[in-house]
């Protein structure tokens, strides 16, 4: 009798052990499902840019990609037809909740409000960058939230 | 989130712990097969002051690690309650003590979390860390004890505190090499910057190996070493050339470390040596086979046979008693604080983490690895401790340091990782270790349920004889249900009990040191109930109990009024004599003297092993006479008057079963070492089948001593004769030799006949009813050690009166 309510207790002891693993299971894959869809769902905020190849005359283009590349290159996202300013001439990446700037040890160098950068720079609303004789004035999309990577283990 | 993760986890872990404390309260109701016993309770402080503890730690990591990993502090805590109740079940005062540093480790722990130091104090005052516990470490070389009084001396202390330093010098070798590692920009693989840390690591080893000779933590400190600078250089060529160096000094210290030496041959052929340099293996190998795969249930195995279960086999403790299905569940667990090791090491912010997360990672991993394959001869054998389980409490100090660091790395509000040149070292990292456990886990279940039922049939299994104390042994009795062999007392301290010791040649014994003889041993299945039994019986006594069905009791064919009646008449003459039913082969009587009193075996038996009379000979079937002239009236009714040929004579012999064993339920032989006829020698068993052909119309008929066997389903069963009776006489000639050999007087025909071999002469007496007795047709041989027709005459006349008579 008392063989078989132990035996009963075992099993079930078993079962709790499993129990432990499988909801240490169940949350590992919670976690990557949040994960996954946090990332997926990662906004960039847009950055509107003035592209001046001429005094008085700009276009304006908007990005919400986390990389732009400035150059004389055809295939640039913003290119510069400009002789002075190189194939690669610089970059404008995201990343650590802030718009940055980096030189592409282009030949003329790239000017933030007209001091030249050489190592990567934040940016904000109305600073002025200037790739050879092409001037661009960024502006930061302001309504929308910045919202920082989800983190697993953080209440949505 | 991570709050509810957490506190889920120690909720489940928790109910595994109470679910594991009820069943070791019940454990003595199910040993013994009964309510009334004093049950289990004293470790319910031991999970009480767990709960508190874990409550408490549980409440200020909630408070002050917001960010921590959930899944760590639960694990590490299952764990080392799991230690703590297997500990306590296995010796009460070393749970007292686990319980008391579990406080200490914990109270220091929760105190870390509350202040939360910054972890660089550890980065800069690397080297004042490092010789420190060089120091410490040092000073057990002078001043070094072990607790046990014998064995390494790794321990520092007194009063009853003790502390293995080479404990914390795990950690603080990985603080430093993190700190080192971290403080170099690039690391070149032979680059000065590498020399420095490889020689201290190199050198460290080789003095704990050579002056401790601590084979484990020597090979733990090469392990660390190894991954760390593996995850900094990303190099494989360092993976590599460390497993060979390591192959190498297994290879160098086979031949000249006697430890390394002898921890290697019990590896690879513990079988040639149980008793000896393979004990600890081999017992830790059937405590994981007795486990099976459901385990014998907290209390109820036997892990305190394998030597220093509380700390270097815990493994094998755990696997006894939860089984397969249980070390699955904690190599699981172990893997759960590894992998989210390796994540927390991804994540961190800087260097110095990421190295100080491998590194106890590598800690942790390598050290449950070298100790688990050690437990089921997957490694060789290291005497480490299991991580948070295993007793100790330096280790277990330790253990929560480190995870400590871990917790403390992985709550970090930054968002983005310190840059990761290269993601393949710690995938090949998490790949190694995974592929470890899991190797782990298949020779834990190799142990467990392919060799299993194999190993516990081995002959130092002590579980048997444990087995024998608590379940019935069956009974044997004679041909009228008088008991012999009875089994007596109560569960738990079951005897068994001798009622007739001269029969003792015959019957046997069993016993916890001296095993088993005679039909105790031949009929061991039917009397501890493997046989016999239904086989759903015996499978649900193995699962409910880890032990046989209570035994079934033998009938033999012994008469036990003419037994003691032909002990009386041999007295403390040397020799046997045998009493057989000439048509069936049923034996009445079997005496063989002198005898013994089993009942004082553990006092006598190394004495009786020694005698120089052999008193445990069983000479009615084990002692080889010479014959003589005892055969003569079964010669003469084959050949008449004339003297046969040798070759005719042998091939008579071996007609009538001389040059083989006869076969029946009980060791008995023939004469391998003589084939000629001069010299061939015969047991009084065989002489009495032969001599039966001239009782029984020429048939030798098979012999039996085991009668019936008294099932539960079906009550008594006979068995039958195991060998087949034979036709070695014409029936006129046997009738005939029978008329020839009658005296005058007696109703039977009887012969004394002598023998002579290296000086020592015997005197054989044959006597047997006439083919034409109405009653039971008998056959009786008695064989005498001396010269003394006499007294054989009086024997067989005296005996043969009485059975006639009755």
């Amino acid at each position: 009798m008392s063989g078989s309510i132990v035996l009963a207790l075992r099993l079930i002891t078993a079962l709790v052990l499993f129990g432990f693993l499988g909801w240490a299971l169940y949350y590992l894959y919670r976690e990557v499902h949040r994960q996954s869809a946090s990332i997926a769902s990662r906004r960039v905020p847009g950055i509107s840019i003035a592209i001046r190849h001429e005094p008085g005359k700009s276009i304006l283009k908007h990005f919400s990609q986390p990389e732009i590349i400035l150059g004389r290159d055809p295939g640039s996202d913003i290119p510069l037809m400009d002789d002075t300013a190189s194939a690669r001439h610089a970059l404008l990446s995201y990343h650590h909740t802030q718009w940055w700037l980096e030189d592409l040890t282009s030949t003329n160098g790239t000017f933030l409000n007209n001091l030249p950068i050489t190592m990567p720079t934040v940016i904000t609303s109305g600073d002025e960058i200037r790739c050879g004789g092409t001037s661009l004035t960024i502006t930061l999309s302001e309504n929308i939230i910045v919202e920082p990577t989800l983190r697993i283990g953080k209440k949505p | 989130m991570n709050d509810r993760i957490q506190s889920r986890l120690l909720q489940w872990s928790a109910l595994f712990l109470f679910l594991q404390s009820v069943i070791l309260t019940l454990s003595p109701a199910v040993r013994e097969r009964s309510w009334d016993v004093d049950y289990r309770l004293s470790h319910w402080i031991g999970y009480l002051a767990w709960v508190a503890l874990t409550v408490l730690t549980h409440r200020v990591t909630t408070k002050s690690m917001a960010e921590r990993d959930p899944y760590l502090f639960p694990a590490a805590a299952l764990l080392s309650g799991w230690g703590i109740l297997t500990i306590w079940r296995l010796d009460e005062s070393f749970g007292i003590r686990q319980i008391l540093w579990l406080g200490v480790s914990l109270i220091l722990f929760a105190l870390a979390l509350r202040i939360r130091p910054n972890l660089s104090i550890l980065r800069r005052y690397k080297y004042l860390f490092l010789s420190g516990g060089l120091f410490i470490t040092a000073l057990t070389l002078a001043f070094g004890t072990n607790p046990l009084g014998f064995g390494p001396r790794l321990w520092l202390g007194c009063c009853g505190v003790y502390f293995q330093p080479s404990e914390p010098l795990k950690l603080l070798l990985v603080i430093y090499l993190s700190a080192y590692l971290a403080d170099r920009a690039s690391i070149q693989l032979f680059s000065f910057p590498l020399l420095v840390p490889t020689l201290v690591v190199t050198g460290l080893a080789l003095l704990l190996l050579l002056v401790q000779r601590d084979l484990g933590t020597a090979s733990i400190f090469v392990c660390i070493f190894t991954i760390v600078i593996f995850i900094a250089t990303g190099k494989r060529r360092i993976l590599i050339s460390a497993t060979l160096f390591l192959l190498l000094a297994l290879l160098v210290g086979y031949f000249f470390i006697d430890i390394i030496h002898i921890r290697v041959v019990g590896w690879l052929n513990p079988w040639d040596d149980p008793s000896g340099d393979s004990y600890q293996i081999i017992q830790s190998l059937l405590a994981v086979a007795n486990g099976g795969a459901l385990g014998r249930g907290l209390g109820i195995g036997s892990p305190l046979l394998v030597p220093v279960a509380i700390s270097d086999f815990i493994f094998a403790a755990i696997a006894e008693e939860t089984g397969l299905i249980g070390t699955l569940g904690l190599i699981a667990t172990i893997w759960l604080i590894l992998a989210r090791g390796l994540i927390t090491s991804l994540r961190a912010t800087d260097r110095f983490r990421r190295y100080l997360a491998v590194g106890v990672v590598a800690y942790f991993g390598v050290q449950s690895l070298l100790i688990i394959g050690g437990n089921v001869r997957l490694l060789p054998l290291t005497g480490v401790t299991l991580p948070f389980v295993s007793y100790g409490g330096s280790s277990l100090l330790t253990s929560y340091i480190a995870l400590y660091f871990l917790l403390a790395i992985s709550n970090t509000e930054e968002v983005e990782p310190a840059q990761l040149h290269d993601p393949r070292p710690h995938s090949i990292l998490a790949g190694v270790l995974a592929i470890g456990l899991a190797a782990s886990a298949l020779s834990a279940g190799w142990w467990a349920i392919v060799r299993g039922p194999d190993l516990l049939t081995r002959t130092d299994n002590p579980r048997r004889a444990i087995a024998d104390r608590y379940v019935l042994r069956g009974e044997l009795v004679d041909k009228n249900n008088t008991p012999i062999n009875v089994t007596e007392g109560q569960s738990a301290s079951y005897l068994r009990t001798y009622l007739y010791p001269q029969l003792a040649p015959v019957t046997g014994y069993t016993h916890n040191v001296y095993g088993q003889a005679g039909l105790e041993a031949s009929l061991d299945n039917y009397l501890r109930g493997l046989q016999g039994n239904p086989t759903s019986l015996i499978l649900w006594n193995q699962l409910l109990y880890g032990t046989p069905p209570p035994g079934l009791d033998v009938r033999l064919s012994i008469d036990i009024t003419l037994q003691s009646a032909a002990d009386q008449l041999l007295g403390g003459h040397r020799g046997a004599i045998l009493l057989m039913n000439a048509d069936t082969g049923e034996i009445l009587v079997m005496v063989s003297h002198p005898v013994f009193d089993p009942n004082k075996l553990s006092e006598e038996g190394e004495a009786l092993s020694q005698d120089q009379y052999s008193p445990l000979l069983n000479r009615a079937t084990l002692g080889l006479y010479p014959i003589g002239t005892g055969t003569l009236p079964i010669i003469q009714a084959e050949f008449g008057e004339r003297q046969p040929t040798d070759t005719e004579l042998k091939a008579f012999y071996e007609k009538l079963g001389f040059y083989q064993a006869p076969i029946l339920s009980m060791p008995a032989v023939y004469d391998v070492e003589n084939s000629q006829v001069e010299q061939l020698r015969i047991s009084p068993l065989q002489m009495s089948i032969a001599a039966a052909a001239l009782s029984s119309g020429g048939v030798s008929p098979a012999p039996r001593i085991a009668t019936a066997v008294n099932t539960i389903e079906q009550g008594w069963v006979i068995l039958p004769a195991l060998g087949m009776p034979s036709n070695v006489l014409q029936e006129q000639a046997a009738n005939d030799a029978a008329q020839a050999f009658l005296k005058q007087g007696k109703s039977y025909w009887s012969h004394t006949g002598q023998a002579s071999l290296n000086e020592t002469i015997i005197t054989w007496h044959l006597a047997g009813t006439q083919p034409d007795w109405q009653g039971a047709s008998l056959v009786l041989v008695v064989a005498l050690e001396e010269n003394n027709t006499f007294l054989a005459q009086f024997i067989a006349d005296n005996l043969m009166s009485a059975v006639l008579s009755q």
